[in-house]
């Protein structure tokens, strides 16, 4: 019999299950996957796992139509289904796309479910296009926001970052595929992290420890070396892998998560050069916990991931004083820089200013999605 | 005998996102000479739109001060500039059947003519700030002035700048704290093309482009009238701001750099100079590709002035429907003019050229003061001239002893 999975993959909305669908090909066998949709026809498609049809009273079947009150709705009819599948799992790694209905309605309580079912739940969300206009990004936005309260960990990718990545005239296949490939190693180097055989293992009480404190800002990378000095290389890729480096990624953190994995050739001392590149970029004060391990798949290929996350910002006063001064918005308040005010940079707090559909105060490098030179 | 005219006093205050500047001139034969000059930096305003009243006031007062200080002279009313989205223009028309028999237009008929386009109201809950004249037509021919000729249907034709009531209150209460009357306002970009675009330049044809900290003021001339303006709420410190994303590095350090080594054009041979943020190579210096500068703000201003030519041919899709507008070296053969604080981003010119197709230069104020003459100061230098055309101030006449006395106890 199978070793119970360690960790669940949840894909949720039409882009989380089109993500779990394509990843799931590739995973070990530790981690079990379940797909929740609203869409009959995306889950009758086929995949893997647990599939659960939510909002059958409210939606019939159909998608939300980007309501995401609707998808709010659907995955509240559906908590006792929801409350059976999150039982006993210790890590549930949520998958979706914000800015349409089921991602950005269900998303805040579906993780919610599966914390209160005693899970670390970990969230990876993918945030709309520029091009997708305004009404889909202020969705998403208070989504992200929802979301991040709720789960111990969360992860945003830009979906203009992704076309970054690639050539301006590869496929948009390719692109999504990057993608697939950055999140897909996580979970990779997740899953097999907590299989036995490890070089350095851990268990996943350490995930736990590590993500503690729910809404904490999240930081995650990935890169992957090859031939002589592989882990260099991989480090060096996992410090500039974009996802680090978008707009409002944390820049340092306190406790890292680190996990090393490479072909037979691979030496401990490989292992540790790997580490330490990686702890010079991102901090890792307070804890390092180092995962190693060796998968004669890889070859002379070296694969880093690395997830990492600071104490949660202070939680702002929840009421003013009656007779205090309202709120100065010219004021500089004292504030941790947020996904939102990183992206717009000093625009943060301003309202969105749109042409074309585009929000104008997003740097313009950002919103064509090119790609800058690297830094010297 | 009628007494010799006093000189009268002109001021204007050009309110920026970044700076408040204000000049104070005396009038002298139709002139204006330049008596004083002040510029502060404006706090309170975002992207064009007042965000702090109590600042922006704070700051009005203090360059009203100074120029009242610097000239030993009160100032008593002012022209205010006025830019950015919240003055909104259209184009109004007006038009009569020319009564006379024999078809003679007579100057009764134009002004009937034109009190029929002023009658159009604006939508509510905003406010007409100002008409500015077009081609009047008589039977569809473009005339100068029709009085004495003949025709059958007069059409006179104004672009109106309308504003929202509240914020134009605000505007005038601020200037009106100071016990001083707000004489007129004048369109930003208006007052940059008077200090920049020759009559010829007028009366051909040119884009004049005003980009400022937080917004970018167009208009456009055409056969010697304004035939349309516009805003676009992106200026200098959405380039600055792209930077200091880009590089995850201060506003201040970000606006430095951008002045230093920034450029509307990105080259090949940027990439992988390195430059340094000091240049002392000490502790706390920082090297940065200059690649990666140009290539933000090349991005980001190439789009800007995309999304103005954009703006122009919407504007003149609405003015001539049905018609195929294009924005080339025939419509405007005295190119495109640039002004404004981002004019001084190296190679604007050339980018500029790239992206609209027709013939561009920088524009810099023809002025006796030499501080002046940069095209930061289009503004508030075109504002002085601009006056002066179209609203001159007054013309005060030396009261007598009598008079004098009665002013003292009128209240």
């Amino acid at each position: 019999m199978a070793s119970p999975a360690s960790i669940l993959l949840v894909g949720l909305g039409g882009a989380g299950c089109a993500m779990v669908t394509r990843l799931s090909a590739q995973l070990p066998g530790e981690v079990a996957v379940a797909l929740l949709d609203t869409d009959a026809r995306a889950l009758a498609a086929g995949g893997p796992g647990a599939n659960l049809q939510l909002g059958r009273a409210q939606t019939r079947g159909m998608g939300t139509g980007g309501e995401a009150a609707l998808g709010l709705a659907s995955a509240e009819a559906e908590e006792p289904a929801l409350r059976r599948l999150f039982a006993g799992v210790p890590v549930v790694v949520l998958v979706t796309g914000l800015g349409g209905g089921t991602g950005s309605g269900a998303a805040a309580t579906v993780a919610g479910l599966a914390a209160e079912a005693g899970a670390t739940v970990l969230a990876f969300a993918t945030m709309p296009f520029s091009h997708e206009g305004e009404r889909r990004m202020r969705q998403a936005n208070e989504a992200a926001a929802k979301l991040g309260q709720k789960c111990h960990g969360l992860v945003v990718v830009h979906n203009d970052l992704l076309l970054q990545q690639v050539t301006p005239d590869a496929p948009l296949s390719e692109s999504f595929a990057a993608a697939d490939a950055w999140v897909g190693g996580a979970l990779r180097g997740l899953a097999s992290a907590f299989a036995p055989g490890a070089l350095i293992a851990v268990d996943p009480a350490a995930l736990r420890s590590l993500l503690a404190t729910p809404g904490s800002p999240t930081l995650f990378a990935f890169g992957a070396g090859q031939g002589e000095g592989a882990a260099l290389k991989a480090a060096r890729a996992a410090t500039d892998c974009p996802l680090a480096h978008a707009p409002g990624a944390v820049a340092k953190v306190a406790s890292l998560f680190v996990h090393v994995a490479g072909g037979p050739a691979m030496t401990s001392t490989e292992a540790f050069e790997a580490v330490a590149a990686v702890r010079t970029r991102f901090g890792g004060e307070t804890s390092t916990i180092l995962c190693a391990r060796l998968e004669p798949a890889l070859g002379d290929r070296i694969e880093v991931s690395v997830l990492g996350a600071s104490l949660p910002a202070p939680k702002p006063a929840a009421k003013p004083k009656k007779g205090a001064k309202g709120d100065d918005p010219a004021q500089p308040i004292f504030e941790f820089a947020t996904e939102e005010s990183m992206r717009r940079g000093l625009f943060g707090g301003t309202p969105m200013t749109f042409i074309d559909g585009q929000d104008v105060d997003v740097p313009a490098y950002i919103r064509k999605a090119v790609r800058l030179p690297p830094s010297p | 005998m009628t007494p010799k005219p006093l000189p009268s006093l002109i001021a204007v205050i050009d309110i920026g996102t970044h700076k408040t500047a204000s000049l104070l001139g005396q009038v002298i034969d139709g002139k204006a000479r330049m008596l004083s000059f002040s510029e502060r930096r404006t706090e309170g305003v975002v992207k064009g739109t007042v965000t702090d009243l109590e600042k922006l006031t704070h700051c009005v007062h203090e360059v009203v001060n100074d120029i009242e200080r610097g000239s030993g002279r009160a100032v008593e009313q002012v022209y205010l500039s006025l830019s950015g989205p919240a003055a909104e223009g259209e184009r109004v028309k007006g038009f009569i059947a020319v009564p006379a028999h024999d078809g003679k237009v007579t100057a009764k008929d134009v002004a009937d003519a034109v009190a029929s386009a002023k009658r159009l109201e604006p939508p509510a809950g905003r406010s007409t700030l100002l008409y500015m004249r077009q081609p009047t037509m008589l039977d569809n021919r473009a005339v100068g002035n029709p009085v004495g000729m003949t025709g059958k249907r007069l059409e006179v034709n104004f672009w109106r700048v309308t504003m929202e009531e509240g914020n134009m209150r605000m505007r005038v209460g601020m200037v009106n704290g100071l016990s001083i009357r707000v004489r007129d306002f004048i369109l930003a970009a208006h007052a940059a093309a008077c200090a920049t675009a020759s009559d010829a330049d007028k009366q051909g044809g040119v884009l004049v482009v005003d980009m400022g900290a937080g917004t970018t003021d167009w208009i456009l001339y055409y056969k010697e009238h304004i035939l349309c303006a516009g805003s676009i709420p992106v200026g200098g410190e959405h380039l600055t701001n792209d930077l200091s994303v880009a590089l995850r590095i201060s506003r201040e350090t970000a606006e430095d750099l951008k002045q230093r080594f920034g450029s509307a054009l990105h080259r090949e041979t940027d990439v992988n100079q390195t430059i340094w943020k000091d240049g002392d190579k000490g502790v706390g210096d920082q090297q940065f590709n200059r690649g990666t500068i140009t290539q933000v703000l090349s991005l980001r201003y190439q789009e800007t002035i995309d999304f103005v030519r954009k703006d122009v041919l919407r504007r003149l899709e609405q003015i001539f429907p049905g018609h195929a507008v294009r924005l080339d070296q025939n419509m405007i053969p005295s190119g495109v003019i640039l002004t404004g604080g981002s004019a001084n981003l190296a190679d604007a010119a050339e980018a500029v050229q790239q992206v609209m197709g027709v013939s561009a230069r920088v524009g810099v104020p023809d002025f006796e003061n030499e501080s002046l003459r940069k095209p930061e100061y289009a503004g508030v230098v075109g504002l002085m001239t601009a006056a002066l055309a179209d609203a001159p101030p007054p013309v005060v006449r030396p009261r007598g002893f009598l008079a004098q006395l009665k002013a003292l106890f009128r209240f």
